[in-house]
């Protein structure tokens, strides 16, 4: 994997995960400089981009890391994506702790991984433990773990990737006081690996046949779920009659709180309640809304129900075939793909989304070619957007070589 | 004319429920002297309210017609009095959602699908109800009986054939495989697969199995695919292959008689004693020791 190449010069703390994962599947050296540089109390990278460094460093063998000591200047050389191969931990299973401080969810890890692993040259099993687990959404822009299994895995079904993909939520949790830290357990087991990725073409939202979801709360009443249910029903019901939202109660983690009298002290903490929905299309297009009560509270579980049901509609009324939180997960594989031509419908609003445009940049300057835009054919009275993406046609270096 | 249609309103409230039917008869024959004396005031004067119209208008009969004659016997009231307190019963009435308590019983399928660690694969068909088959008349049911005999006959004799494929039918290879078995059981002298063959044709075919499954393995291997592994092969015998007992040490008893071959001979004589030198090797120096 030694490239000779240059570095590629990346600025700013934003689209930091994904840089990182297109660096390790296309293997060049990136240089990430001006990670918050004029934050006066927190520069440089955040605790839960360390721990996502970190991660990477413990699915891949060979990759150097490199951090200023302010920590706004990153140097990442990838390695070889190994995943848990042999020697990994007991019974080859990665075990990933996340700090207390971390004050995004878990999905923040989940989805660029997810992105790696079919690349991998064994499964890659991960859990993550430790006071900085929150399996719920966050009020920084997180997805639950929920959504993450029944909106966002599904979608490697289309890439011809499903052998053996577990998402195990092992123990629930809600951010913590200040949005910060959460007591949750979540393994994933990613047994799939490909040479390439299959080449996509969607170009059919179809209608919304069915709308699933997953009401969860987390050492509080269960009626809270109910409540949420029932508002959430009230507004989707009569859209689409196929609705049912599943509720799953648990009682609130333990993490450690150790004081100067009582050194093994515990406290409860993540508690809360919360909502995630999927609404799936004839088509088998996948749309998510995650909806969950703040750290601070005092928000009804109705309020989160009705706002989860409108946040779905609005999801779904954006277009296309993709969700915007599933964008990144698409375009990226069908950029890993083979050298052919893909082709996606979005929306219009979807892609003009700041991430996306983002990600589009990184892309090209990771050496794949620039995505064709045009508008979509047919009766298209929403302006959607077809993206045609080339592949890069690398695909699995690790099976290759195997 | 309005003491009549007062009568009739009456009679049209109580007909709404039984009960009150009676409760409001009970009343009339306790109340008969009132009666009497009310039908001459109201022969003299104008017509009055009656009691019972107040108690149905009590009881909640939303009909205008009704609340109006209330109100009209409201300045009234206090000499008719409420004499019956037990119809001024609250009506309650309860509202169950019907569909909240017929979904209950798929619902827990439907958990059990989505609920799971793997990631819910939506194409997932309910399970089919089976239905069962109508049942012949006994016409039929002879032939049936011997059909499915000879059918599960079959299948015990068959079975070990079965492990790969799950259905009873068996295609290709499996299926001539039963029916070389089906033949040997009707008598047939030897199995299809036991064929009498030069040996140079045999190794050929041995090669080239061979061969297809190294090919398919080296181009798994390269796409990637892990395939079962290779089952280990059964080792050439390194010595000899151990005789009966009995039988004679060297050579070939057929016939009644011990015939030995070029080979053996030389094996009895021992390292031929060459004159001329031309055997080299060991031979070579033995000579000329």
């Amino acid at each position: 994997m030694a490239t000779s190449q240059p570095p590629l010069r990346f600025t700013g703390h934003k689209n930091f995960v994904y840089r990182l994962v297109f660096a390790t599947l296309t293997g060049r050296t990136v240089h990430i400089s001006q990670i918050r540089p004029s934050s006066p109390t927190n520069p440089g990278l955040a605790p839960h981009e360390i721990s996502f460094l970190r991660l990477l460093e413990a699915v891949t063998n060979g990759s150097q890391l490199e951090i200023s000591y302010t920590g706004t200047i990153v140097v990442y050389k990838p390695g070889l994506i190994t995943g848990s191969g042999a020697g990994a931990g007991s019974g080859g299973v990665i075990r990933h702790e996340l700090p207390a401080g971390c004050n995004r969810g878990v999905s923040y890890y989940l989805l660029p991984l997810c992105l790696l692993a079919p690349f991998s040259k064994a499964p890659i099993k991960v859990l993550f433990t430790g006071p900085g687990v929150i399996t719920s959404s966050t009020p920084t822009g997180d997805m639950s773990v929920d959504s993450v299994r029944t909106a966002i895995l599904p979608l490697y079904n289309q890439f011809g990737i499903f052998n053996n993909i577990e998402l195990r939520i092992l123990r629930r949790s809600n951010p913590g006081h200040n949005g910060r830290g959460g007591g949750g357990e979540v393994q994933l087991v990613f047994g799939h690996q490909v040479r390439l990725p299959k080449t996509l073409h969607m170009m059919n939202p179809g209608r919304i046949k069915k709308i699933r979801g997953v009401a969860y709360a987390v050492g509080v009443s269960a009626s809270n779920n109910a409540r949420m249910i029932e508002t959430a029903r009230g507004v989707l019901n009569p859209l689409v009659p196929d609705t049912y939202v599943f509720s799953d109660v648990s009682s609130a983690p333990l993490v450690p709180a150790p004081e100067k009298s009582n050194p093994s002290a515990k406290k409860k903490i993540g508690l809360g309640f919360g909502l995630s929905l999927v609404a799936e299309s004839s088509t088998g297009c996948l749309f998510s809304a995650d909806v969950a009560s703040p750290p601070s509270g005092g928000q009804a579980p109705e309020d989160i129900g009705k706002q989860c049901a409108y946040q779905l509609l609005e999801t779904i009324s954006k277009g296309g075939c993709v969700a915007p939180a599933a964008a990144a997960t698409m375009l990226g594989l069908m950029t890993m793909g083979s050298e052919d031509v893909g082709r996606l419908q979005v929306g219009r609003d979807v892609i003009a989304d700041e991430g996306v445009i983002q990600l589009a940049r990184d892309l090209t300057k990771f050496g794949a070619p620039g995505w064709g835009l045009r508008e979509a054919a047919g009766e298209n009275e929403r302006g959607d957007v077809v993206i045609s993406v080339v592949g890069r046609g690398i695909g699995n270096v690790g099976r290759k070589v195997a | 004319m309005i003491g009549k249609r007062k009568r009739h309103t009456h009679v049209v409230s109580s007909s709404t429920t039984s009960e009150d039917d009676e409760a409001t008869a009970t009343t009339t024959n306790d109340s008969s002297s009132h009666d009497i004396f009310r039908k001459f005031f109201e022969a003299q004067f104008q017509p009055l309210e009656a009691p019972e119209a107040r108690i149905t208008c009590a009881q909640g009969s939303n009909d205008e017609h009704d609340t109006d004659e209330y109100e009209e016997s409201e300045p009234e009231s206090e000499w008719t009095g409420v004499s019956e307190d037990g119809h001024n019963e609250v009506e309650v009435v309860e509202h169950h959602d019907v569909s909240a308590l017929a979904k209950e019983s798929t619902d827990k399928r439907a958990r059990k699908a989505f609920m799971t660690a793997k990631p819910p694969s939506f194409s997932v068909k309910p399970a089919p109800v089976k239905s069962s088959p109508s049942k012949d008349e006994d016409d039929g049911d002879d032939a049936a009986n011997l059909k499915n005999d000879l059918a599960l006959q079959r299948l015990l004799k068959e079975s070990h054939l079965l492990e790969s494929s799950s259905d009873l039918a068996p295609t290709g290879k499996n299926r001539l495989k039963a029916l070389d078995l089906r033949m040997q059981s009707l008598g047939a002298k030897t199995s299809l697969y036991s064929q009498n063959m030069p040996s140079s044709h045999r190794r050929g075919i041995k090669a080239k199995a061979e061969k297809k499954d190294d090919k398919r393995r080296r181009e798994a291997r390269e796409n990637g695919i892990i395939l079962e592994k290779p089952v280990p092969k059964a080792k050439p015998s390194s010595g000899r292959r151990e005789r009966g007992v009995g039988g004679p040490s060297i050579g070939k008893f057929a016939g009644g008689t011990l015939n030995l071959s070029k080979r053996d001979l030389s094996a009895i004589q021992g390292p031929r004693r060459s004159s001329k030198g031309k055997t080299r090797g060991q031979g070579k120096t033995r000579g000329r020791r």
